[in-house]
């Protein structure tokens, strides 16, 4: 410690005492020991107590003094790292990152080799994606640690990072050798990530050959079989292995029929390409996982004609004796092709005419059970949405009107009604149906959630707030509880109201709290730089990475910015002149430096 | 309908999923929390243009002296995608990767004492059982069932599967 003005033993140990407390967050004992070494006439002017003073009244929350005690300590004492340390932790701790690096730096002058600050600087270097900064510091924390692992993946990933895959692999090579290797433990969970790792990264450098190889050499220490079978198929079939690639995806299929991919994977690798094929496939599939999905609805998407009409005729069947709510969101996918638009409502209507005077879906099923009294409700019901889909708003009003005439009880009804109308271009009709709705089932916060968003989309935001307080925490307000929830949808809806009603400086604010969520969520990372390396959960660590690098990007960021520039815009042509909305433009112009930001960060985007 | 393990990038869309359809909210930070703790654990459930229309958020307890033991953090499908079944899917697969990957000897959640459709799908359907009730377990005052599902089954099924897979290495 080249402090240009060191302690006298007791005085050492009062300040060493300063800084336990500061790690355990003991900031008032703390300050009782810096008042007890600067209350010494020697050493009221001793730099690295009054930088520690300051850091502990920070957190406290006592800012401006501690930039005050801060800034006075350093200026005591220019060669001390530890008052450029305690600077670069108070300008971080108020998202200053550069300004905090280059105090790290200055720390790191006085003594190069101090573990903490440097593991402090590549917190921020990757924060601030300094990629090549970060690789260097990590290269200096594998000297002074050799024996630690997290020095090694560190190093490994920047390199990683930095897209040198040589290096990157041959490092996690290099540790995984020097490792003892144990007897193969089942649940070496740590050892099984890293081993993903490493190959997530051999893929990326494009060598599948080798990735391969290298999965298939661990794949007994691998415990995650889901990511192996996954990874397994994936390689198997862009090398053109078929035969080895289809193994893998029935494997996976028995595991999760669910999944819409493993079958389009699956016909890939049996070089499955006519339709009819297709079709075939998914039918051998639908018998031997009745329960599933995907093979039941994926032959929709591939046969035509006769051969989907009579699929989606026994589709549609089920569903409806069955009663499943969401069979139209299910088949929306078809409508882009109009000969199965016209077959479905040949049927459909068919079905209406046929049950209505026989209970049951056509003539010639005469044979068996009538189907329940609901199957007619849930033809209505599609119909609704089917002619919705079609804009053709009088036919969807009427199936609707006659599905709630059936059943006036089913909330879904009045939901599909008031869709109706929001699509037509009648928002306020639209609420008032939702409202109906929410009222039939209070307890449902979807329900709840829809019924705020139309009365936002009716400009009515005091009863949408009021709405949203059925499911706020009490004791604040529902606006502060939505913003504290990161609920974003409904402040993005809420600006575009305000927007719509002309209070500018409303819809900017709310476009501010979406921004700074944003800002929050990018944030965010900072704890994981740490947590990923000690966990091994590198291959989500850096999908976190990549997926911040692109945050803004996301919908809801995109929506609110373009809302908050066409405020902009109008304000910039159309300046306002009285008082009251002059009052308005002065909380816009607050946040007007937002706009070019935001440009920005869409063009970036 | 497809559903998958969750990515990184589905996170912020479990977020707003949940935000619309249940009264416990989290900050994206918790979310972040689950997805690179417990990457395998957590499943989302989307529609055929990528929504995210219902989603399993899961957790391993690990500091606990029980057993060790998996817990559904919280589990949303939305209303207009019910009855599909979707719920006990994503189940079905978050505890199969808790036993596979992290060694899970069973999976506990906690539900609302008013929430029938979710203690049916439990109990019924997903063979949990009740182990006490908690009180006021809820911010509004509400009572939990605290319930818990044995994962043997999976393990069974995990040793099956792998010796299965082993034969055609």
């Amino acid at each position: 410690m080249p402090s240009s003005n060191p302690l006298p033993p007791k005085e050492n140990a009062l300040f060493k005492r300063i800084l336990k407390c500061y790690e355990h967050k003991q900031y008032k004992n703390g300050l009782k020991f810096a008042k007890q070494i600067l209350s010494n006439p020697k050493f009221t002017e001793h730099g690295e107590t009054l930088a520690m003073k300051g850091l502990t009244l920070n957190c406290l929350g006592r800012k401006e003094e501690a930039y005050e005690y801060v800034r006075r300590g350093l200026r005591n004492d220019l060669k001390s790292h530890v008052c450029w340390h305690v600077y670069g932790l108070l300008q971080r701790s108020d998202k200053k990152y550069d300004e905090a690096i280059k105090c790290y730096r200055n720390a790191l002058k006085w003594e190069k080799d101090n573990i903490q600050i440097l593991r402090d600087l590549s917190l921020l270097q990757i924060q601030m994606r300094d990629l090549e900064g970060y690789r260097d510091t990590r290269y200096q924390l594998l000297m002074l640690r050799p024996t630690q692992r997290a020095s090694w993946i560190g190093y490994a990933m920047s390199f990683h990072l930095l897209e040198d895959y040589k290096n990157a692999i041959s490092i996690c090579e290099t540790f995984l050798n020097q490792q003892q290797v144990n007897t193969p433990n089942n649940f070496d969970y740590e050892q099984s990530e890293l081993l993903l790792y490493q190959n997530m990264v051999i893929r990326e450098s494009g060598d599948l050959k080798e990735a391969l190889k290298h999965l298939e050499n661990n794949q007994n220490q691998i415990v995650d079989k889901l990511t192996l079978k996954e990874t397994l198929g994936e390689l198997h079939l862009n090398l053109k292995q078929y035969i080895k690639a289809a193994k893998c995806y029935e494997d996976l299929i028995v595991r999760n029929p669910e999944n819409t991919n493993y079958f389009k994977k699956l016909i890939i690798a049996k070089q499955i390409t006519k339709s009819e094929d297709i079709v075939k496939f998914y039918k051998e599939y639908s018998e031997k996982y009745p329960r599933a999905m995907p093979p039941k609805r994926q032959p929709l998407t591939y046969a035509s004609g006769e051969q989907f009409k009579t699929l989606v005729d026994q589709y549609m069947r089920k569903a409806f004796s069955k009663g499943v709510p969401p069979l139209f969101v299910d088949l929306r996918s078809l409508y882009g092709d109009k000969s199965k638009v016209e077959i479905i409502e040949e049927l459909c209507l068919g079905y209406v005419e046929s049950l209505k005077v026989r209970g049951k879906y056509s003539e010639s099923t005469n044979n068996g059970p009538k189907e329940p009294a609901s199957a007619l409700l849930w033809v209505y019901y599609y119909l609704a949405q089917h002619y919705d889909y079609l804009e053709l708003t009088e036919k969807a009003l009427s199936y609707e009107d006659a599905a709630i005439e059936h059943t006036p009880t089913l909330i879904e009804l009045y939901v599909t009604k008031g869709r109706i109308h929001k699509h037509a271009g009648d928002p306020q009709e639209a609420y008032k149906w939702l409202d109906e709705a929410q009222q039939l089932d209070t307890a449902d916060r979807y329900i709840n959630s829809k019924c705020s968003k139309y009365m936002l989309r009716a400009n009515r935001v005091k009863e949408a707030e009021d709405t949203c307080s059925k499911f706020t925490r009490e004791g604040i307000s529902p606006m502060d509880n939505l913003n504290e929830m990161q609920c974003m949808w409904f402040q993005t809806e809420c600006a575009l109201a305000y927007q719509r009603l002309g209070k500018y400086g409303e819809a900017l604010k709310k476009c501010h709290e979406v921004d700074r969520h944003f800002s929050e969520i990018i944030e965010d990372q900072f704890d994981f730089h740490t947590y990923c390396l000690r966990k091994m959960t590198l291959r989500s660590y850096v999908g976190l990475l990549r997926l911040e690098d692109v945050l803004r990007g996301h919908p809801f960021y995109f929506k609110s910015a373009k809302c908050a520039i066409e405020v902009y815009l109008h304000l910039f042509d159309e300046p306002l002149k009285d008082e009251r909305t002059e009052q308005e433009l002065n909380t816009g112009k607050r946040y007007y430096f937002l706009y070019f930001v935001m440009v920005m960060a869409i063009k970036g985007n | 309908m497809n559903i998958r393990c969750a990515r990184p990038e589905d996170l912020m869309n479990m977020q707003h999923c949940n935000l619309l359809c249940l009264p416990e909210n989290y900050q994206m930070k918790y979310y972040f929390y689950h997805g690179l703790s417990w990457p395998q654990l957590s499943y989302v459930a989307e529609d055929e243009k990528g929504n995210i229309v219902g989603y399993v958020l899961a957790k391993m307890e690990e500091d606990t002296e029980e057993l060790k033991h998996g817990h559904i953090t919280s589990l949303a499908v939305k209303r207009s995608h019910r009855r599909l079944g979707l719920a006990q899917k994503l189940m079905d697969q978050a505890s199969e990767a808790m036993v596979e990957c992290f060694d899970a000897k069973y999976v506990s959640l906690h539900v609302r004492k008013s929430n029938r459709a979710a203690l049916n799908l439990y109990k019924n359907s997903l063979k949990f059982e009740t182990v006490e009730i908690e009180p006021k377990y809820y911010a509004d005052g509400e009572d939990a069932y605290s319930m818990r599902r044995d994962l043997s089954e999976f393990s069974k099924k995990v040793t099956v599967e792998s010796e299965h897979s082993d034969n055609i290495q």
